[in-house]
């Protein structure tokens, strides 16, 4: 169903908004690569193409006059999801630019701001790009010669939005939201690590899901343990 | 002058930017040490005392300056502190601090967004449970209804940064939680903290110099007018102007309830309205000073309501009462409605000034004449000479009569002195000497113990009033 497809779409564009924005984070940091670089080039490649397609979709589903009123509600309130959407991507760019330009990497003169990160960002660009691993294939000076492709990209996005914005008629204030506020509290069905088993980050409490669990088994071990001598004295004496 | 800002935030957080830069050098930067939470070890943590000394020694000032200039760093969200993060001070001591990732850094061009607030605010929800702070927890439900077409889009991106967040190590995570919590800090500070972010109000003073003048004979003309005028104006003498100004000040001190303070007691912090009370416009008995306030001026008696109630009185026994009838009515046309006005100047001509009219006041025929002229074209000034007349004469004439007369000798022998509140010996009977607290911090639980104690406190306010 079209419906479902949209969907489908909206949520691989919004995977890799998230995944796009926390790389950009990164930027000018300690944590800041060639690597990193790359991984923006092609999370924002993906972005791209998922734009296009959700564009393509969601357009033919407005423009179908075939389609129920709930339908149409339903595929105004994905239209402006998208819209939203895309002004964050396109924020995120500009600033990936600006920050690009302010901390290019081969030149030695400007220190990288020492952020506390130590880790690489190679996980989140995986899940953007949905494969298992990343493969870096672009050459030591990535960085400086990315920022071309980035500019002509941003103003390409621009250019979407402002024809999205003229072509299609969906007046966004008329859109309701599904979600009540506190929503985002229920643990979804949808797929993913929910946020019902989320490990509360804070600073005094440590725990790591792996040592809780041992713990667990010890406990059970030593429980099943206990109970066979339980059993084995009763039945000797 | 939108200019101007645009100019200087920039330069300045361009300055700010370039200090930050400078602290990172490996060699000359400030020391960076380990930050060790329970398991995790977490790199580039500063202390404040190593803030302040990198400062005085790269340019060179005190620590006073280092101090505050660090403070600035801090306030504009640069540097965050680790231990206390609400607090945004630099404190020259081994507290740690941390470098705000430049994605962070203050920008004009990407001011903070409401859209990344409510996206900030969903999360922070998720993490913690739906346990937000007050201030927090507003803002929440406000953007709520702002962009709530959107608010699908805020929920769906929150658990997707959450779940992208979970691709990195622990360390790093820790880490953009508390880069984030910095950044939100400094642009949507909790009620009660300044904002660095905002300006404050511009100076006009440009539009001045923005309208040049072309310096030609018309210019010059008006100047030259402008400065006859000016020296024309009426001067009087400092030393004259301050013998004055002394003179009004001793006069009206002791009766001046902020300067000598006022009997029974200031209701504002007794809560006793016996004040009010006491001096409201009509009231049986005026109190002394009241009373001791008709002698200074003409116009503080007419000014009164109970004066000129008396005064009138007064008039009525000297048979010139209707001098001040014809003022009222005056100020009556000079005040009153537009479309009265006629029909008022008519009613005041027959009554007052007509030949052979009822209550006929005595005006010099100059006036007269110039009056009579007037009435034909009425407005709201016609009687104004006429009206300044009679108020000297009474000024001049029946003013200074009443002052000496027993009818207002009486008046000042029954004014009555209010009596100061008395400090009970019994502390439980003892007026409230503290203010009450706002309505608006009544919860509706807590009201009736509340509402039992200021019972208490009007019944024995009340009983002390009496005694």
């Amino acid at each position: 169903m079209a419906k479902e497809e949209c969907k489908a779409l909206l949520d691989a564009l919004n995977r890799v908004t998230a995944c796009y924005r926390h790389m950009v984070l990164s930027v000018g940091g300690t944590a800041d690569s060639q690597n990193l670089r790359e991984e923006l080039k092609q999370t924002r490649q993906k972005a791209h193409d998922l734009a296009v397609a959700n564009r393509n979709k969601l357009t033919a589903a407005l423009k179908d006059k075939n389609v129920s009123k709930e339908d149409k509600a339903e595929f105004e309130r994905l239209w402006v999801i998208f819209s939203t959407c895309l002004e964050i991507l396109e924020t995120d760019m500009k600033r990936a630019l600006e920050l690009g330009l302010e901390f290019p990497l081969n030149v030695p003169k400007k220190h990288l701001i020492q952020t506390g990160m130590s880790g690489g960002t190679a996980g989140v660009a995986a899940r953007a790009m949905s494969v298992q691993n990343m493969k870096y294939e672009a050459e030591r000076n990535i960085d400086e010669v990315d920022l071309k492709d980035l500019e002509q990209e941003i103003h390409k996005v621009g250019e979407m939005m402002y024809e999205m914005e003229m072509k299609v008629n969906v007046p966004q204030w008329t859109v309701e939201a599904k979600q009540d506020p506190g929503a985002e509290l229920k643990s979804t069905t949808s797929a993913g690590a929910s946020s019902g088993g989320f490990v509360s980050i804070e600073e005094r409490k440590g725990f790591c899901d792996i040592s809780k669990l041992l713990a667990a088994i010890v406990f059970s071990a030593v429980l099943i343990l206990a109970v066979i001598l339980a059993v084995c004295v009763v039945k000797l004496s | 002058m939108e200019k101007l800002r645009e100019y200087w935030v920039p330069k300045v957080l361009g300055e700010m930017e370039r200090v930050i830069v400078g602290m990172q050098d490996p060699d000359m930067g400030v020391k960076m040490r380990n930050q060790r939470l329970l398991i995790t070890v977490i790199p580039h943590a500063m202390t404040g005392s190593d803030i302040v000394e990198w400062l005085i020694q790269k340019f060179s000032i005190s620590e006073e300056e280092s101090l505050h200039l660090g403070n600035l760093i801090v306030k504009h969200g640069y540097i965050y502190p680790l231990k206390d993060p609400q607090c945004l001070v630099l404190r020259a001591d081994d507290s740690p601090y941390r470098f705000q990732t430049p994605y962070f850094w203050m920008s004009t061009k990407w001011p903070a967004a409401e859209l990344d607030y409510a996206i900030y605010l969903a999360k922070k929800n998720i993490r913690k449970q739906g346990d937000l702070i007050e201030h927090e927890k507003d803002y929440y439900n406000q953007l709520h209804k702002k962009i709530n077409h959107t608010w699908d889009f805020v929920v769906m991106q929150a658990r997707e940064q959450l779940r992208a967040a979970k691709q990195r190590r622990k360390g790093d995570r820790i880490v953009i939680e508390c880069q984030e919590q910095a950044y939100w800090l400094v642009n949507r500070p909790p009620p009660g903290v300044l904002n660095v972010m905002e300006q404050g109000p511009e100076r006009g003073n440009c539009y001045t110099t923005r309208v040049q003048m072309t310096k030609n004979m018309d210019f010059y003309k008006r100047e030259i007018e402008y400065c006859k005028k000016a020296m024309g104006r009426t001067r009087v003498k400092s030393s004259i102007c301050l013998e004055a100004y002394l003179k009004f000040n001793d006069q009206y001190m002791p009766h001046d309830p902020i300067m000598s303070g006022c009997l029974p007691s200031n209701p504002w912090i007794t809560d006793d309205t016996d004040y009010w009370s006491m001096n409201a416009p009509t009231v049986t008995t005026p109190t002394k000073l009241r009373v001791e306030r008709w002698a200074f001026n003409f116009g503080e008696l007419l000014g009164d309501p109970l004066g000129h109630i008396q005064f009138m009185e007064f008039l009525k026994k000297e048979f010139s009462a209707e001098n001040l009838s014809f003022w009222e009515a005056c100020e009556d046309l000079r005040y009153g409605e537009q479309s009265k006005i006629a029909e008022s100047v008519d009613s005041v001509y027959q009554q007052f000034l007509a030949p052979g009219a009822t209550r006929w006041v005595n005006i010099d025929s100059k006036t007269m004449e110039k009056t009579l002229e007037g009435i034909r074209r009425p407005h709201r000034y016609v009687m104004d000479d006429a009206q300044m007349h009679i108020y000297m004469l009474m000024k001049k004439d029946s003013y200074p009569r009443f002052l000496k007369s027993d009818m207002y000798k009486t008046l000042l022998a029954e004014a009555v002195i209010p009596p100061e509140t008395k400090k009970r010996v019994f502390p439980f009977m003892r007026k409230q000497r503290h203010s009450s607290p706002s309505p608006a911090l009544l919860l509706p639980s807590e009201q009736d113990p509340k509402g039992e104690d200021k019972n208490k406190a009007l019944a024995s306010a009340a009983g002390g009033g009496e005694g």
